[in-house]
Formats: C-alpha cells, sequence, structure tokens
C-alpha cells in the first residue's frame, strides 16, 4: 500500500484536488447565499470579537504610551502631582474623543437626514487581511438588516460597497480597490465616466472621451446609474487631468473625498437608490 | 488532527492581527502576511495530506478577510504549498535561509497573484505594485524566522514530527 504510486505522491495529488477546489470557487461566480461562501461568513464572524476588542485596545494603548512618555524624567517628588494631571488628560483626552465621536454620528446623522434614505451607522474595526486589496471591516451585519451592495458612504463621501454580510459583520470594498467600479459624473462638465481604485491608493476616472472637458478641481458626483449608489454624492475631486499615451479616453487622477484610512464610523444606505434612465444625469 | 487544531489556532490569530493592526496603526502593506508564512511552513516542515488540506484552508481563511474573490488566496495558498513542499523536497538540509527565500517568494507570488486577477497586467499600474510588494516581501520575511520557530516550538509540544531533512 505505502509503496504504491498513489500513496508516494498523495500529498502532491491532494493538492492538485485541492487547485482545482480553488479554481472552481473562484471561477464559478459564487451568488453571496451560496454554500460555498458559508464558512467565509461564519469566518468575519469568529474574528469580530477580537477585532472589536483590540480597535478599542488601541485607543487605550495610544493614550497609555503617550501618558508614559510624558512622565519619564520627572522628579519623584512631582510624580503624584504629574500622576494627578495625567488622569486628568487622560480623562480630558477621552470626553475630547467622545465628544469627536458625537460629533461623527451628529454629521452622518445629517447626512441620513439630507438623503432623505434609510440608512444605518457602523463601526469600523479592520481592514483588508493583506493590503493589495483595499477592503474594511464593519462591526455589523444582516442583523440589523444590512445586505451585499449596500452602498456605505461618510460625511466627506462615498466610501465604498458592502462584498460580504455576516449576522454581526460585514465587509466594505473601497473605491480605490482596483476591484472596484462606480459609474459617476463631472459636476462642471456632466462628462461621465467609471471611477475605479489604482494600486497607488488612488482612483481614477476611466472611459472619459478626450474630447470632453475635465479640468483640475472639478468635483466628481456619482451618477446614481450603477443602482447602488444614489445621485450626487461626492466621490473626489479631480487631480490630474493627461492625454498621454495611445487611445481614445482621457487620463484623470482623482482624490478621493473619504480619507479612509482614518474613518471610524461609516453610514451604511439600507436603501436601494432611485432608479435612473440614461438621460437624467445628463 | 493536533497539526490542523495548531495552525488553525494560530491562523486565527495571524488574521486578527493582520486585520486590525493596519487599523489601529498606519502600516498598510508593511504589514507582514502571517498568514502565509504559516502556509510556508507547512510546506517546509510537514509533508502529509493534512498540510496540504490546511494550506487551503489558510487560503480561504484569507479569502474571508482579504479581497473580493472567494478562492483566490485559496488558490494562491496550495500553490505556495506545493512550492515549499517541493523546494524542501529538494534539500538536504533546511536552514533559515531557505525558509527566508521561501517566504520572499511566497509573498510576490501571492501580491502578484492577487493584483492581477483583479485588474489584469496593466503595464504601468503593475509598476506600481514592485516598490510596496518588495517592501511588504521583505518584512514578511524577516518575521518568518520567529514565525518558523514558534510553530516548531508548537508542533514539538504537540508530540508532532516535522520534516528536518530530505526523506
Amino acid at each position: 500500500m505505502r509503496s504504491s504510486f498513489l500513496w508516494r505522491n498523495r500529498v502532491l495529488l491532494l493538492s492538485g484536488g485541492l487547485l482545482i477546489l480553488a479554481l472552481h470557487l473562484l471561477t464559478s461566480g459564487l451568488r453571496p447565499d451560496a454554500r460555498a461562501t458559508r464558512p467565509a461568513t461564519a469566518l468575519l464572524e469568529v474574528l469580530r470579537p477580537f477585532q472589536v476588542f483590540e480597535a478599542g485596545f488601541g485607543d487605550e494603548a495610544n493614550g497609555f504610551i503617550h501618558d508614559y512618555l510624558e512622565l519619564v524624567g520627572t522628579r519623584k517628588e512631582n510624580d503624584r502631582l504629574k500622576a494627578q494631571l495625567a488622569a486628568l488628560e487622560g480623562q480630558q483626552t477621552r470626553l475630547v474623543e467622545l465628544e469627536n465621536e458625537n460629533r461623527r454620528l451628529s454629521d452622518l446623522l445629517e447626512l441620513r437626514d439630507a438623503l432623505q434614505m434609510k440608512a444605518v451607522a457602523a463601526n469600523v474595526i479592520g481592514n483588508d487581511a493583506i493590503g493589495v486589496s483595499q477592503t474594511m471591516i464593519l462591526a455589523e451585519g444582516s442583523r440589523i438588516g444590512l445586505r451585499r451592495d449596500f452602498a456605505v458612504i461618510s460625511k466627506d463621501g462615498v466610501v465604498g460597497k458592502l462584498i460580504a454580510v455576516a449576522p454581526d459583520v460585514s465587509r466594505v470594498l473601497l473605491i480605490d480597490d482596483h476591484n472596484s467600479a462606480l459609474d459617476a459624473f463631472d459636476q462642471r462638465s456632466r462628462a461621465r465616466g467609471i471611477v475605479a481604485g489604482v494600486l497607488d491608493g488612488g482612483v481614477t476616472m476611466k472611459y472619459v472621451d478626450r474630447s470632453q472637458d475635465i479640468k483640475t478641481g472639478d468635483a466628481i458626483v456619482t451618477s446614481g446609474m450603477d443602482g447602488i449608489f444614489p445621485r450626487g454624492l461626492l466621490v473626489g475631486t479631480v487631480t490630474a487631468v493627461s492625454q498621454e499615451g495611445p487611445g481614445l479616453f482621457l487620463n484623470i487622477g482623482v482624490q478621493p473625498a473619504a480619507d479612509f484610512r482614518k474613518l471610524e464610523q461609516v453610514l451604511v444606505l439600507t436603501q436601494k437608490p432611485p432608479e435612473l434612465t440614461v438621460a437624467d444625469p445628463g | 488532527m493536533r497539526l490542523i487544531g495548531i495552525f488553525s489556532i494560530v491562523t486565527l490569530a495571524a488574521l486578527a492581527l493582520q486585520t486590525t493592526l493596519p487599523h489601529l496603526l498606519p502600516v498598510g502593506m508593511l504589514m507582514p502576511d502571517l498568514a502565509l508564512v504559516l502556509t510556508v511552513d507547512l510546506g517546509l516542515r510537514h509533508h502529509g495530506a493534512a498540510a496540504a488540506l490546511m494550506a487551503f484552508g489558510i487560503g480561504y481563511a484569507t479569502d474571508a478577510f482579504s479581497g473580493s474573490q472567494l478562492g483566490l488566496n485559496a488558490l494562491l495558498f496550495v500553490l505556495v504549498f506545493i512550492l515549499s513542499y517541493w523546494l524542501s523536497r529538494g534539500f538536504f538540509s533546511m536552514g533559515s535561509g531557505l525558509g527566508i527565500a521561501a517566504v520572499f517568494g511566497a509573498v510576490m507570488l501571492c501580491d502578484y497573484g492577487n493584483y492581477l486577477a483583479g485588474a489584469g497586467w496593466a503595464g504601468d499600474s503593475s509598476g506600481l505594485l514592485l516598490p510596496t510588494t518588495l517592501l511588504q516581501a521583505s518584512i514578511t520575511a524577516l518575521c518568518a524566522p520567529a514565525v518558523f520557530a514558534l510553530m516548531s516550538a508548537l508542533t514539538r509540544a504537540a508530540g508532532l514530527r516535522e520534516r528536518t531533512s530530505r526523506s
């Protein structure tokens, strides 16, 4: 038995089978509710408590390190006073943090009211595990009504859309990911294009004809044509326009309006935007 | 089963770190890909069917926390496992240098695989990937000996045998 070809090459044969299974997963275009996606969704749930804990622990740790460095090198008789001061500063920092959080949530509430759409606020608890892709993890999921492809926005602008949803946690594909694409137009000239991520963390606007009038500083807003984002949300501003290289289209660099690395709370639109026809945005 | 148990726990811990540290600190792509180091460790030191299954499991778990294409990292991680397995069979002894080189190559393979599967080969954009990928591969490779030592200690503590030379 142990000298047979199959037994001697069992690792490679099994690995080959697993490669085929992975290729099947990759190419079969799984639906969100497919059986093969359930373990992945369950894994999101498994790590949620650690991510929530670590997200909270980070703030505490930063405060601790700051306080410690402040106290190093002081004289002994001043320790008590300094400790009191540090404690008061810590309290003040926490108060400022609470005030900031309050302001952020108020901003999101104002935004929700302005949009006149159903939406829920969610805390950001993690980022992409590798870094080549641009995704983030939210501490809310299907239990409060979130679904795949719901739009995620912040007070500054568009953030992304949900790509995986577990009961208490979900993942967002950010608009600066190279797999992301959203329909948008230049607010001034009304030129339409597709906003997509590029590898350096920036965003580009594709498929805009060279004859179109696009200028640096123009605001790029969602067109509402993709059925995910409502029309008129700020995506970013044009930072560069060029006609270099062959092709029919302009090279347009866009600076996203939202700073994805600093986001702590976002708004998830739990209602699909009204359907638009092609004639609407122009 | 013990191998799968140990590697499952360490994988979850690694993924918890990989998903939260970039959020807390401005590390971005400087975060070492610890899950990938575990896969290389499986390929270099554990030559059984359970190790191949575990490599697939680590890749699938990474898919749950990264990117938008389920199965992509599972595919890349099994490839890394096979390459590490072949590499270890070709060498009589495995110093830490071999492991570091394998991890470096594995990060390059996975980063480019992740990018190309999504965006295709666009000359100007793929050039942007090289510096950051090289940096992440270097940082991950630097962390690899510590991870190998940890896994070696854990597997020995669990009474598992690991391959140390060509057999």
